[in-house]
């Protein structure tokens, strides 16, 4: 509810040296602000602790000492960090650096320009090697295609000789009527029997 | 031309009858564009049961294996025209395979 404050907050400043002797002040914890005050804590005035002059004399000249020197190294400090990044950045060390950087690129830029060079060689002979391949393999095919083609065509013509052949035994007008008699003379029997060890019989009774 | 096998059963009829029906396929075939490659007699056998066709009843029937090339599109005409012809009891077309493997063709009959 009343909060104490610590040395960080912006009443502390008010506590060294109080204008006013009391200070009020709420802090809302439990109660919102429109809660009336309780009644033990009606008429509390917050009195901060006695001051002793002697003490608080010592006390400020001390602490004033104290944060001058403080202050100063502080300053110190802030002044050789920035003086370093100066010398870095615009001072004499810069233009060694800047040496140095350029020499160094200067060589990677070469080292680089070999290994471009070295795999290019690399890349030239397999692309090279590629396309000898590719064309022999192109070849090759345009070969195998052309068996194939003539596989092929002498296989049609050996087929058409065979149709030929069978042509001559297809039924006609003519010999439809000899045909019809030769069939019904001779009746074919597509019957056979067969064991277990395989011996075939084709002579079956035609019923 | 694809290869096509018509398994005819004729009715059981005298010679002269039975050879008139078979000239009447044939020529009803190769009016339809067909070409008649061979023909077969099975023999005159007992039917597996019997068939009634055209109101008769069958028990025997002669068995008759007609092998042709022709055109897919007269087939459905074909079987058609033979389902109406009185002496026929049951055509039968079917597709004949053409001979690739000789594998698949020593294991079967003849």
């Amino acid at each position: 509810m009343f909060q104490v404050t610590c040395g960080r907050s912006v009443q502390a400043a008010r506590l060294l040296s109080p204008r006013c002797a009391v200070l009020v002040e709420a802090v809302r914890g439990r109660k919102s602000r429109t809660d009336p005050v309780a009644k033990s804590k009606v008429g509390r005035i917050k009195v901060p602790p006695p001051v002793d002059p002697e003490e608080m004399v010592a006390l400020n000249e001390r602490y004033s000492e104290y944060q001058l020197i403080m202050r100063a190294l502080r300053l110190e400090f802030k002044e050789e960090v920035l003086r370093r990044k100066y010398e870095e950045e615009i001072g004499s060390l810069a233009a060694e650096k800047a040496v140095q950087e350029e020499e160094e690129h200067r060589i990677l830029m070469a080292w680089n320009n070999q290994e471009n060079q070295r795999l290019l060689q690399i890349r030239v002979l397999r692309i090279q090697k590629e396309q000898e391949e590719a064309e022999r393999k192109q070849l090759e095919a345009a070969v195998q295609r052309e068996q194939e083609q003539q596989e092929h065509i002498k296989e049609k013509e050996r087929e058409i000789l065979q149709l030929q052949e069978d042509a001559k035994n297809f039924i006609t007008l003519e010999n439809l009527d000899q045909r019809i008699e030769e069939a019904l003379d001779n009746p074919k029997n597509y019957n056979f029997a067969i064991d277990k060890q395989g011996r075939v019989v084709k002579q079956t009774v035609q019923q | 031309m694809p290869r096509y096998e018509l398994a005819l059963i004729l009715k059981t009829m005298q010679r002269p009858e039975t050879a008139a029906a078979l000239r009447r396929t044939v020529e009803t075939l190769m009016e339809r564009g067909a070409v008649v490659r061979n023909l077969e007699n099975l023999g005159e056998k007992l039917l597996p049961y019997k068939i009634s066709k055209h109101n008769q009843k069958h028990v025997t029937g002669a068995y008759f294996l007609l092998d042709f090339y022709s055109p897919p599109n007269i087939i459905i005409g074909l079987l058609d025209h033979l389902h109406r012809d009185v002496d026929v009891v049951r055509p039968t077309v079917l597709k004949k395979d053409e001979p690739g493997s000789a594998v698949g063709g020593s294991c079967c009959g003849p």
